[in-house]
């Protein structure tokens, strides 16, 4: 590959990365809110029913078949091209998102459930016994300790995001892998295109690993640092 | 004078397992009782009903003003108001510590008072500190409670306690989960609180201590009060033959 070659198509894929990074943060964003919600609705029995149920569809098939579902099938329903709800729908974009968003709450919500589970019981008994109402203990005792212990596995599941937007270049958008698909229908230099759109995915998942790992330790720096 | 804490035919059950059957127990304001019984006789339960952490089946709870009767074994909304409030009015200080483990040592003592209190910030920190000084344990204010040794910790939990500014404090057996050697830094600490003339209700398996440093002891058996008394009494002079065997089988083990 010339050098010349590689600065053009880098050129051209990272035309790409803004759509990338707006459907990664803002997938991450509403998955995180929703996965929020949906360890919530466990605290009732059919609430734990529907969210076990939610988080079984959702991380159980793949989430290319979620996009066709939700760009392709909706449209075959009359009362979804008929309602307020369907300049989104028609939109590639919204269709992916909205894919992306429901993928990712499953996901999340298990990694989220995990580290509520990991909350030490007293430490919650402490804080009610201060006489905090239960959304302060949330807020200020069981979401802390629960982010801080989900942050290893969650960071797995950001980069997955930002990999998993790549699924999207299908239903015709042009973020970096469907540029990159683009030109290799022009062009034909497959192996080339496709390694610097891989190139451009790596370093964000480095960029999100340092991130995290540097999160991890303002966060809990009493796992890092000797007794003082 | 009302009671600070008083507790009339309190009942709790777990299944088929009736831990407390109908307990009367008042603390007056600068008393310091100290619960004693096996294990299984209901101290820690009945200990732990007053701020409701376990809500009891029947009976009443009152602390200062406020005043409880659940029944059915959980509390309403409205109650749930009642008990927060009576439970500001109570520090607690637990077996296994309970520090919060993502906030240093001063910000698990300003906690309460800063986020329920709503006191001003810099007011709390100020008490806070002089109730680190009082507990030996000013230098490791901006320490994590996962460096501290568990007495250490303990009398962190014990500052924190204080910094709500209770009425009464209660222990729930507070050097069983300590290092034998760790357990005496910990007692002077409680035993300076009682000089101070605090009202405390503590659980304890350390007799000694508690011949020591309360005014009246209740030994429970099997749910109920067995016997109850000055320390002398109860330590020197049981009644009741259950007490009595409790009592010299702990200072046999002892000797």
């Amino acid at each position: 590959m010339s050098m010349d070659f590689f600065l053009t198509t880098m050129r051209q894929l990272l035309a790409g990365l803004p759509l990338t990074l707006n459907l990664g943060i803002l997938s991450l964003f509403g998955g995180g809110c929703l996965a929020l919600l949906l360890n919530l609705m466990r605290v009732t029995r059919t609430g734990n029913a529907v969210a076990s149920g939610y988080v079984f569809l959702f991380r159980g098939s793949p989430l290319l078949i979620q996009i066709f579902m939700i760009y392709y099938g909706l449209a075959t329903f009359g009362f979804v091209r008929h309602s307020f709800l369907w300049p989104f729908f028609r939109e590639p974009y919204w269709c992916g998102l909205l894919a992306l968003i429901l993928n990712d709450a499953a996901y999340t919500s298990e990694i989220l459930r995990g580290g509520l589970r990991a909350v030490p019981k007293g430490a919650v008994e402490a804080a009610r016994v201060s006489g905090m109402t239960w959304p302060t203990v949330l807020r200020r005792v069981i979401l802390p300790i629960a982010f801080r212990q989900a942050l290893p596995a969650y960071s797995s599941e950001v980069i997955s995001m930002l990999k998993a937007t790549a699924l999207v270049s299908t239903i015709t958008l042009m973020e970096v892998t469907g540029l990159a698909r683009a030109l290799v229908s022009e062009t034909w230099r497959a192996v080339e295109i496709f390694l610097c759109a891989a190139a451009i995915y790596l370093a964000l998942s480095l960029i999100v690993t340092q991130a995290t790992a540097w999160l991890e330790r303002r966060l809990s720096p009493w796992q890092f640092e000797g007794n003082r | 004078m009302q009671p600070a804490i008083s507790v009339k035919n309190l009942r709790k059950r777990f299944g088929d397992n009736e831990v407390l059957r109908g307990i009367d127990m008042a603390a007056q304001d600068g008393e310091v009782i100290t619960l004693i019984g096996a294990s299984g006789s209901g101290k820690s339960t009945l200990l732990r009903s007053i701020p409701f952490l376990e809500i009891p089946d029947s009976g009443s709870i009152t602390v200062g003003d406020d005043h409880l009767a659940p029944t059915g074994g959980h509390l309403s909304r409205r109650e749930e108001v009642v008990a927060r409030r009576m439970r500001g009015h109570l520090g607690f200080v637990f077996q296994g510590f309970n520090l919060w483990p993502h906030r240093t040592v001063l910000e698990n003592v300003i906690e309460a008072p800063i986020h329920v209190q709503k006191r001003p910030r810099a007011e709390c920190i100020e008490e806070a500190v002089a109730l680190l000084d009082k507990v030996g344990l000013s230098e490791k204010r901006d320490a994590w409670p996962a460096h501290l040794s568990g007495g250490q910790q303990q009398r962190v939990a014990i500052a924190r306690a204080l910094a709500q500014r209770p009425r009464a404090i209660l222990f729930d057996e507070p050097t069983s989960a300590l290092d034998p050697e760790l357990v005496g830094e910990v007692l002077k600490v409680i035993r300076a609180l009682a000089e101070d003339g605090r009202t405390m209700v503590i659980v304890t398996h350390e007799m000694g201590f508690a011949r020591e440093v309360s005014s009246r002891t209740i030994f429970l058996n099997q749910g109920i009060i067995e016997e109850e008394g000055t320390p002398d009494q109860v330590f020197g002079n049981p009644v009741s033959d259950r007490c009595r065997a409790f009592v010299s089988g702990h200072f046999d083990r002892n000797r």
